[in-house]
């Protein structure tokens, strides 16, 4: 029997699906730079069906990648060649929303924003808050570790999934962490989760809800240089205010977006714009925006705002959420860098990126959680042309050596996946790189679950 | 028909969630991200004289046309008018044809006659022996499947006369004129009548447009954009003739249609006419929404909204609708997902049954059992709406909200 036929028994016949044009559709997630048609498509649609599957692409030898909104930006779900895609999008209920225990039971292809709003509902919120938000889905998130704006002050997925069924490399099942959220023995929640896909499918989590902040504030500062920018989100940090969330866009950035769906009305010749908010108790707030403010006037703010209404609010965020989409109105594609930078180093780090930029005649613009030092260069060129492609591979990469050189790391929240692995074992010395190795090869000797990914 | 530019979809799929066949199929190629990827092999394939690839074909056909992707999507990439382009594309070079139900429709829309004929076939619809008769042939798809729908779509018997001839003309302010509508003139025939007195009410004189015909949105969705081109052509001349400095409309897939004139007619000589027209167009619940409202009473009634997807997606109207009943004196409820298509999407519901009915059944599903009435703006979610219902024993009922202002305005003497 081959593989395909033996899918079918699982799933289905309508749920492995083989044909040309639909393997095209599938050759590629938000990371446009690789493009693979994997052997089939497979839908199945519980835990069992998935474990199923698993065991018989293991029985074959036939490698898979489990995939959910297809919004990685590293490749993490692009397709293994003569792989299997395991698509998780009927997995796709919030089982159960527990507003006491403050924990939602979802399946892994839930998106983003549905357990927020099913949150709300309740008066909780979940915090992980990725920009693809409104297409990612919780499998993915976990699978990558997700972050977000708001995670300078609420922590990444890591710290918002309490438990969650694995379905292991060898099909078999089991749940890892616990309600209370401590581990029992060796913590291996927490190796699965950003471990992208590469060391087992979550098929169901139990996420951690929080009450939403008494009050928040969200300023608004256009600055006329990125340095007069920069330097008023180092002395904010350094003043010891923890926003929930302090970003920057720059010119490039901000003239792509203001095209798009949600215009602010931002000046066209601003250097940079910082979008800060705090929350937390009202006084509070209300000390921080303030000195938020001042912090800003100091380093010369040319333009001042504080969000005026909840919709407002929503506009500003949508704005900011929105720029890499909107780097299509500016440019063919776009190839976006995740480094992290020590904060005290963000002035410089952005001029040495300015500077990668000009040398390789790539456009770079920048948008960015300049909170926590977690840089987006975002690399314009045009896909059809091949030299730029080659340059705009090796201007990314020299951008990540910068981050490097400044004592930081290749990676914040969007993932090793196809992208990153030679830049990976450039940050982490030989015997990291083969205690990682040895782990992944823990979990699935036969190399099954996302192979190609994150290691070279 | 030229390819329509997706170049600036850089894959990142935000549109998923939004789209409906996604939803229901959890598919990428039925996702607008994997349309746009599909969409560029097909064209490619009739650059060079063949076909394409028929599963490419089928999954760009499963679109709805709903275009809540490219509000969603932050470079506004226009899948909708995409898919609509290579539909007609694929017609001119002869590898589809139409589809039955779209060459059918053809004949009861575009003169008044042919709304009469339409306006019969309801009346059949509705009779017990018609119903049999359409349940069974129901399968071979076609005007029976649509009547079948009509059958069960309809809440009142259909009466014998259009819309239009129930309109009371008149009025102090500037003018205004209604768009009829095909299926709002011929089988929700009370709702010109109440819109008209709406504006009124609004400060608008109310006039006459009687060389009016059928907006084209049909056609255009189904690839015959050449049909939609004429009758374009006949409404920018006739309602310039009425003098109309509005033209107003009841049914969202009508005003997204005439909204979009001048893209459609984007190769006539003289533009200037179709320009001038189509910054006249507005939806009803636009005008009313700016009227002076005199106070009216709380009502019982608890209504829910729809979100028609040519009104919410192709227009971005969203509050107006829920201001103007809350207005009213309805209780409001929110129904989850208001904005996702309920299948009925034009000919889709006759072209692709299986999704249409998918996507009912879910709408239906979202509609709070508290609710006394589904408000609406489009009278093809009227009908699915009220099917989809019918269908799962409830006994809410799906009104325009037009009819559902008009009616709590009257009661309360306003009108």
């Amino acid at each position: 029997m081959g593989v395909v036929e033996d899918l079918r028994r699982v799933v289905g016949p309508g749920f492995v699906r083989t044909d040309a044009a639909l393997l095209d559709a599938y050759a590629q997630d938000a990371y446009t730079l690789a493009a693979i048609r994997p052997l089939a498509v497979v839908w199945p649609a519980s835990a069992d069906e998935v474990a199923g599957v698993v065991r018989v692409l293991a029985q074959h030898g036939v490698p898979l990648v489990a995939r959910g909104g297809g919004t990685s930006l590293s490749g993490g779900a692009t397709p293994v060649a003569g792989g299997v895609v395991v698509h998780l999008s009927r997995l796709n209920r919030i089982l159960r929303v527990d507003p006491l225990a403050g924990v939602a039971e979802v399946e892994p292809g839930v998106v983003n924003t549905w357990v927020s709003r099913a949150a709300a509902t309740v008066g909780l919120t979940y915090r992980p808050d990725p920009s693809s938000q409104q297409a990612c889905t919780l499998g993915g998130n976990i699978a990558e570790n997700a972050g977000g704006p708001h995670c300078l002050r609420y922590g990444v997925t890591l710290n918002h999934i309490l438990m969650a069924d694995v379905v292991w490399a060898d099909g078999r099942q089991s749940r890892v962490g616990t309600l209370s959220g401590d581990a029992e023995g060796l913590d291996t929640l927490s190796l699965l989760v950003g471990s992208e896909g590469t060391l087992g499918i979550v098929t169901r989590a139990w996420v951690r809800l929080e009450p939403v902040a008494e009050a928040s504030a969200t300023v608004l500062a256009v600055f006329g240089t990125v340095d007069e920018a920069s330097e008023t989100v180092s002395d904010v940090i350094a003043g010891g205010i923890v926003p929930a969330a302090l970003e920057m866009m720059d010119n490039l950035a901000v003239s792509a977006v203001e095209r798009g769906q949600y215009r602010v009305g931002y000046p066209a010749d601003l250097g940079a714009v910082l979008l800060v908010e705090v929350d937390g108790l009202s006084e509070q707030v209300e000390e921080d925006a303030a000195r938020v403010q001042a912090i800003a006037a100091r380093h010369g703010v040319a333009h001042l705002q504080r969000a005026a209404s909840a919709a407002e609010r929503t506009l500003w965020w949508a704005n900011r959420k929105t720029a890499f989409g909107a780097m299509g109105l500016i440019s063919r594609n776009y190839y976006v860098q995740d480094g992290v930078i020590p904060r005290s180093r963000l002035p410089e780090a952005l001029r040495a990126i300015e500077q990668v930029g000009r040398q390789h005649t790539i456009r770079i613009a920048n948008v960015f959680h300049a909170g926590d030092g977690n840089l987006h260069p975002l690399l314009l060129y045009d896909g059809r042309d091949a030299g730029e492609v080659e340059r705009v591979q090796v201007a990314g990469h020299e951008v990540l050596d910068v981050c490097l050189t400044l004592g930081g790391t290749v990676s914040g929240e969007h993932g090793i996946g196809v992208e990153k692995r030679a830049d990976l074992a450039r940050q982490l010395t030989v015997k990291e790189m083969a205690f990682q190795r040895a782990v992944k090869d823990a979990f699935d000797p036969m190399a099954l679950l996302n192979p190609g990914k994150i290691f070279l | 028909m030229e390819q329509v530019d997706t170049s600036a979809c850089v894959h990142c799929g935000l549109c998923l969630p939004s789209c409906p066949t996604y939803l229901v199929t959890g598919d990428e190629s039925e996702s607008p991200r994997g349309r746009v990827v599909l969409l560029n092999q097909l064209w490619g394939a009739l650059a060079v004289g063949g076909p394409g690839d028929p599963g490419a074909a089928r999954a760009v056909d499963s679109c709805l046309d709903c275009r809540a992707c490219e509000e969603v999507c932050p470079a506004h990439v226009p899948v909708g008018h995409a898919v609509e382009a290579f539909r007609a594309r694929a017609v001119q070079a002869g590898h589809r044809r139409h589809p039955l139900a779209a060459r059918q429709a053809a004949r009861y829309f575009g003169t008044e006659r042919g709304l009469r004929r339409f306006q019969r076939l309801a009346q059949w619809a509705q009779r017990p022996a018609g119903r049999a008769v359409l349940r069974a042939s129901a399968r071979l798809g076609g005007t029976a499947g649509a009547t079948s729908h009509l059958g069960a779509g309809l809440p009142e018997p259909v009466g014998r006369r259009l819309g239009r001839e129930g309109v009371r003309f008149g009025g102090e302010g500037p003018s205004v004129a209604l768009f009829y509508g095909c299926v709002m003139d011929s089988v929700y025939q009370t709702t010109a009548a109440h819109a008209a007195d709406l504006l009124r009410l609004s400060g608008y004189r109310v006039i006459s447009a009687p060389q009016q015909v059928c907006c084209g949105a049909l056609h255009t969705h189904a690839g015959d954009p050449g049909q939609a081109q004429a009758w374009a052509r006949q409404n920018v001349a006739g309602f310039a003739a009425a003098g109309a400095e509005r033209v107003a409309v009841t049914a969202a897939g009508c005003g997204a249609a005439l909204k979009e004139y001048e893209h459609l007619l984007e190769d006539d000589l003289d533009r200037e006419p179709v320009r001038q027209f189509q910054q006249t167009v507005r939806d009803v619940a636009e005008l009313v929404a700016l009227g002076p409202r005199p106070p009216l009473p709380a009502r019982l009634q608890v209504a829910t909204v729809h979100d028609a997807c040519h009104l919410a997606h192709a227009q971005g109207i969203r509050q107006e609708v829920r201001d103007l009943l809350r207005w009213a004196g309805y209780q409001l409820l929110d129904m989850p997902d208001a904005d996702v298509c309920c299948g009925s999407a034009g000919l889709y519901n006759l072209t692709h049954p299986a999704m249409a009915s998918a996507l009912q059944r879910r709408k239906v599903k979202t509609i709070p059992e508290a609710a006394d009435v589904v408000a609406t703006s489009n009278p093809g979610c009227l009908l699915q709406i009220q099917a989809g219902l019918r269908y799962a024993g409830r006994t809410t009922s799906a009104v325009h909200w037009v009819d559902l202002v008009w009616q709590a305005a009257r009661d309360a003497g306003a009108l």
